[in-house]
């Protein structure tokens, strides 16, 4: 007698079990990620994976469209602003956690004073760096403090994931996430994978796709190998050469922004006419066109997309004029010395061909350039030291929130952790950026950092990266601006 | 038996010992993890507070007594990369391991056995002379090229089998086949050439000689005495497959047991985690080697447990 | 014919004259045996090819293995369409030229392989030695060492040291030699405790030489035929392990070239460039393959027993070949 007939069976255990119960109509899906969730508390790391699940189970204030623009999420409208360090958020009506706890002012006011508490050590906790608290008006309504003016306290909100007081205290909450999103949690088979159902009582548009299952793939080779043996669904961070072998592939321009830094500290780069040279020297389009098969662009002089807040559209990259860089070497009288590129390898898609392309093309002006790979220990060494900086180091930055504040903070300001320049005026716009709530006024701080760091070539900015996914045949999904995999935005034929 | 296994026992106990001493002094004297597990844009003040949490601030000495403190109890704290026992992850993925290693080197023992008395039946025969060319070659493929090869063929071009993962029965084959390739050719080369010089023994012709029939000769004669070296082989083809092999072979087919776990525990500098799959592979190593000296007895009394 | 022990202290002219003319003899003993066997023959042949490529490797690739050309890169071989002989076996994801890529590779295999035999070969010899001419407590002290360190998960171990030291070529051979060099030291002891019981060592050390010399001249000797059939197995397990560590990412770091990182670098583009796994996985094995045909030869030829076997083999073999070309002729 055979009862389960010619359903497949595609867990073990408990949940294979769970699936020969389960109705067979809905449509199910296989996302490949790079990497295991450590945790699925949305507020405890800063963990790709953990995103990737949780970005479906839970919810935020605010949110972006596929384009990036910000729009309320489980907020009613936008937020607005209640004197010079207070922001008012008006709530959702009618939404429910998985577990059937309501949301409402109390589970924001405890989802902001978890991630902030210093005990609770989020590695968040830069996200949310100005907030010292939150305060309920009445049911729908919430004020959030900040310790200054912060104008994008909105965008930081599009961050913080909204947890259920009643459950996050339990000790299980990281294993078993109970969110407001489209999707809950179904099961987690370490090692192997999570599966999420869809939440039938969500309170937006109802999803498509009732069930995806996650798995974890770290070798961008056995993805692709998944994809075309026709396991998986959709893979992130296919590689450029691959795309016309898939089934199917999407990209859209990405957050990821390779830089080299060049010291204007020491060495032979000091001098603003050599690392002007450097950036002469490399054929940004050859990068785009040849390295990553046209799927990135060349970055417009500057640590920002087009998209991203504080984008100066009046710059524009550095052109490829090898002869101008040589005679500005010339003109430095630095023609034959040695310039120290230090990168690392397989931390960032292509990371290591694009620091011994750029080595090559500075080689050519007739530099003698000292490429020097190290592994990622060895390297953050080099990146963080703040005493000697080497001449030139290969970084990549990632915007998440699509704003200059984080990642000029860490570059382009002296201070900031990876910068090689001691240029005061520079930190003071990017200081005074920080507090300026006027939206107007803040772009322009920014576009006036760009046009400096610009000038005086802190940086050779190489390219901005498209994110590349694969896909079955059968998927329908156009890709975001800010790299989530919403699974409600999918859909299946057939 | 009692006074040998108290000498094994205290043998296993030195071997356990050098290895706690060696990753001590590899990870606490030589790296510095606390900068790698921050993230880019951390602060100063957060290093610091991390360090401490950690307990990388205090003296050598206090470090290494607390360190020896925590394997006693198995607790070797909170991985950094999962932020959760060590040890809970350790066990977690130990069976994965476990069924790996056992499903590829039962597949070796059982193939090696048959194709090894095949070939020695007749020396230099058709049947001799490929078993030895494939095992050769067996030898001689790297496994990881193998894997890669396993998966075009079988995944991707015919579909049969899944290209990774752990999620059902079928996806231990690929793995499997790869995992048990150069640990069979080893066996086939042994079985062959010990069983060759135990059917020229006397005893076996004598035996034929009075009309036993050949496969009992072969079957109850010969192997047994050919077993001893095959069965010491077979387990340093365990241990060789648990403490090694497996590596590589779980990271080619995302296999997720100890050993893509330890890379992924590199890959992230997460020693905590790593020193847990060490010592716990480390312990098994020791217990398989006195499941060996043990087995000879066994097998062959007249060796001597001393 | 024994001298006094002084005035061996120092080598006289005869023992140099005298030791490479009967080297040589023997070694075209050696060779004549070698080409009886077409397998080992061709494995010989297939190594010294190779040493060749690897040291002549500037000279005879065709390119620069670090010159990048990214409008040329993933070309095909040469045969295949689009394929052109600039590139005889294509070009990598950053259009490297993979043959030379594969004649530059060549160098760090045989370097870590050589290096990791020399050092672990070196010290298990000598810890062997000692452990088998002197016995007693120094004995038992080092089969003690060996013993426990033969129970370590070796390459685990090696993979905490890596991590934590970064990888390089040179720890890498550092390394291996750790884990590989109990082998050699047990082989030693154990020819060393047969050979001590032999009369004429008992004579040497009867009439008053020193153990250095003792061991130098009579002992050694009799071990270069298992140590090297050890030495030449070893070789080819090396060249694995390398292998499979730069594989891993643990092993030669880039811009440098090795043919597991080569693999490792090409399974990225496994679906679209199956030249870049191919070519240096099969370098990987036809090396190892080539080192494990001279080895099974070795290995027969340094066991009495198994010689008499091949003698009686190939006799037979003779036999029949002139009875059968007699009865062509006739």
């Amino acid at each position: 007698m055979r009862i389960q007939g010619t359903k497949k069976t595609l867990a073990a255990g408990a949940l294979a079990a769970m699936l020969a119960v389960a109705p067979a109509y809905g449509q199910e899906i296989t996302i490949a990620i790079g990497s295991e969730p450590t945790t699925l508390d949305p507020q405890v790391r800063d963990d790709g994976g953990e995103r990737a699940v949780n970005d479906n189970i839970y919810e935020t204030l605010m949110a972006r469209t596929a384009n990036g623009e910000l729009v309320p999420s489980l907020a009613e409208g936008p937020p607005t602003q209640v004197g010079g360090t207070t922001w008012e958020f008006k709530l959702r009506d009618g939404v429910k956690f998985h577990n059937g706890e309501s949301f409402n002012a109390d589970a924001v006011v405890f989802s902001v004073e978890r991630i902030i508490n210093p005990e609770f050590n989020s590695e968040q906790g830069s996200f949310f760096s100005t907030i010292t608290g939150a305060a309920k008006v009445d049911d729908l309504t919430v004020r959030i403090e900040t310790d200054g003016p912060d104008p994008i306290l909105p965008t930081r909100m599009y961050w913080m994931k909204m947890v259920p007081p009643g459950q996050a205290a339990d000790p299980g909450f990281a294993d078993a996430p109970v969110g407001t999103g489209p999707y809950k949690f179904a099961g987690w088979n370490r090692g192997n994978d999570i599966v999420l159902e869809v939440n039938e009582g969500y309170w937006g548009d109802a999803p498509q796709v009732q069930k995806v299952t996650y798995r974890f793939i770290e070798e961008s080779g056995t993805r692709l190998a998944g994809l075309l043996a026709g396991e998986l669904d959709v893979i992130t961070n296919l590689l450029p050469e691959f795309v016309g072998q898939v089934p199917q592939s999407a990209n859209i321009s990405g957050l990821e922004l390779p830089i080299v830094i060049l010291s204007s500290l020491g060495g032979s780069t000091a001098d603003v006419r050599v690392r002007q040279a450097l950036n002469y020297a490399v054929d940004k389009d050859a990068l785009a066109e040849s390295l990553f098969e046209g799927f990135a662009e060349v970055a417009e002089g500057q640590l920002l997309a087009p998209s991203f807040f504080g984008f100066n559209s009046d710059v524009q990259a550095y052109p490829y004029d090898p002869d101008k860089a040589r005679a500005l070497l010339d003109e430095a009288g630095a023609a034959g010395t040695e310039v120290e590129l230090v990168g690392t390898s397989g931390r960032w898609l292509k990371d290591r061909e694009l620091v011994e392309a750029v080595g090559a093309f500075w080689s050519d002006i007739g530099l003698n350039v000292n490429v020097r790979i190290f592994e990622f220990d060895e390297y953050l060494n080099r990146l963080f030291d703040r005493d000697t900086r080497a001449d030139a180091i290969f970084v990549v930055s990632s915007n998440e929130l699509l704003d200059a504040d984080r990642p000029f903070s860490a570059y382009y300001h002296k201070g900031g952790i990876g910068a090689s320049n001691e240029d005061d005026a520079l930190a003071g716009l990017i200081d005074q950026a920080r507090s300026e709530t006027d939206v107007a006024k803040r772009s322009a701080l920014y576009q006036q950092a760009v046009q400096i760091a610009y000038d005086q070539a802190y940086f050779l900015w190489l390219l901005n990266i498209e994110d590349i996914y694969g896909m079955s045949e059968r998927m329908a999904w156009q890709p975001r601006v800010d790299a989530k995999l919403l699974v409600k935005e999918m859909r299946v034929d057939g | 038996m009692g006074r040998f296994m108290l000498k094994r026992l205290w043998h296993g106990l030195i071997v356990i010992l050098g290895v706690t001493v060696i990753v001590f002094v590899v990870t606490r004297m030589v790296g510095d993890p606390v900068r790698v597990m921050l993230p880019l844009e951390a602060t100063a003040e957060q290093r610091v507070a991390f360090e401490k949490r950690l307990g990388f601030d205090r003296s050598i000495p206090v470090q290494f007594a607390a360190y020896v403190g925590d394997l006693v109890r198995l607790d070797f704290g909170d991985s950094l990369w999962q932020r959760r026992p060590a040890m809970e992850i350790v066990f977690e993925r130990l069976p994965l391991t476990l069924q790996l290693t056992a499903a590829g080197i039962i597949l070796a023992i059982v193939l090696a056995i048959p194709l090894g008395i095949v070939a020695a039946l007749r020396p230099g025969g058709l049947a001799d002379r490929l078993t030895v060319t494939v095992s050769l070659l067996g030898l001689s493929v790297p496994q990881f090229w193998l894997g890669l090869l396993l998966i075009v063929v079988f995944a991707v071009q015919f579909r049969v089998l899944p290209t990774s993962g752990a999620a059902s029965a079928k996806h231990i084959i690929l793995p499997a086949v790869t995992l048990a390739l150069p640990a069979l050719a080893r066996l086939v080369m042994l079985v062959r050439s010990s069983m060759i010089d135990e059917l020229n023994q006397q005893y076996v012709k004598t035996a034929s000689a009075k009309g036993m029939p050949f496969i009992r000769v072969v079957g109850m004669h010969a192997l047994r005495n050919a077993a001893v070296p095959v069965v010491t082989l077979a387990g340093w083809e365990l241990i060789r497959a648990l403490a090694g092999y497996t590596v590589v072979v779980e990271t080619v087919f995302a296999w997720p047991g100890l050993g893509l776990t330890a890379i992924q525990a590199i890959e992230r500098q997460d020693l905590i985690l790593l020193q847990a799959i060490v010592f716990t592979v480390a312990i098994m190593v020791v217990f398989i080697n006195i499941a060996m000296d043990i087995s000879y007895k066994m097998i062959d009394p007249r060796i001597r447990l001393a | 014919m024994v001298d006094a022990p002084s005035d061996h202290s120092v080598a006289s002219p005869d023992d140099i004259g005298g030791r490479p003319h009967e080297l040589f003899s023997a070694a075209r003993g050696l060779g004549k045996e070698l080409w009886q066997d077409k397998p080992g023959f061709i494995g010989l042949l297939l190594l010294v090819a190779l040493v060749l490529v690897a040291i002549f490797a500037p000279l005879i690739a065709p390119h620069d293995p670090a010159a990048q050309s990214l409008r040329e890169r993933l070309l095909p071989p040469a045969w295949v369409l689009d394929g052109s002989w600039v590139h005889p076996l294509g070009t990598d994801n950053l259009g490297r030229d993979v043959l030379s890529r594969i004649m530059f590779g060549a160098r760090v295999s045989l370097l870590v392989g050589t290096g990791v035999v020399v050092v672990a070969g070196g010290f298990g010899v000598f810890m062997g030695l000692l452990a088998g001419y002197f016995g007693g407590r120094t004995d038992s002290f080092i089969m003690r060492w060996v013993d426990t360190q033969v129970a370590f998960p070796g390459l685990l171990l090696a993979l905490i040291i890596l991590a934590v030291v970064g990888p390089s070529m040179t720890t890498v051979i550092v390394v291996l030699a750790l884990n590989g060099w109990m082998v050699y030291a047990r082989i030693t002891r154990g020819v060393v405790l047969s050979v001590r019981e032999e009369p004429y060592v008992e004579a040497a050390e009867l009439v008053g030489c020193k153990p250095a010399r003792v061991l130098y001249r009579h002992v050694l000797p009799n071990l270069t035929s298992p140590l090297l059939t050890l030495a030449i197995l070893e070789f080819a397990r090396i060249i694995l392990a390398e292998a499979a560590l730069s594989f891993l990412g643990l092993g030669v770091q880039p811009p440098a070239t090795s043919w597991g990182l080569d693999v490792a670098t090409g399974k990225e583009y496994m679906f679209r460039a199956w030249w870049l796994v191919t070519f240096p996985g099969l370098a990987i094995g036809i090396v190892v393959l080539a080192i494990n045909l001279l080895a099974s030869w070795a290995r027969v030829t340094s066991d009495p027993q198994e010689r008499e076997k091949r003698f009686a083999r190939f006799m037979a073999r003779r036999q029949a070949g002139a009875g059968t070309r007699e009865a062509i002729a006739k």
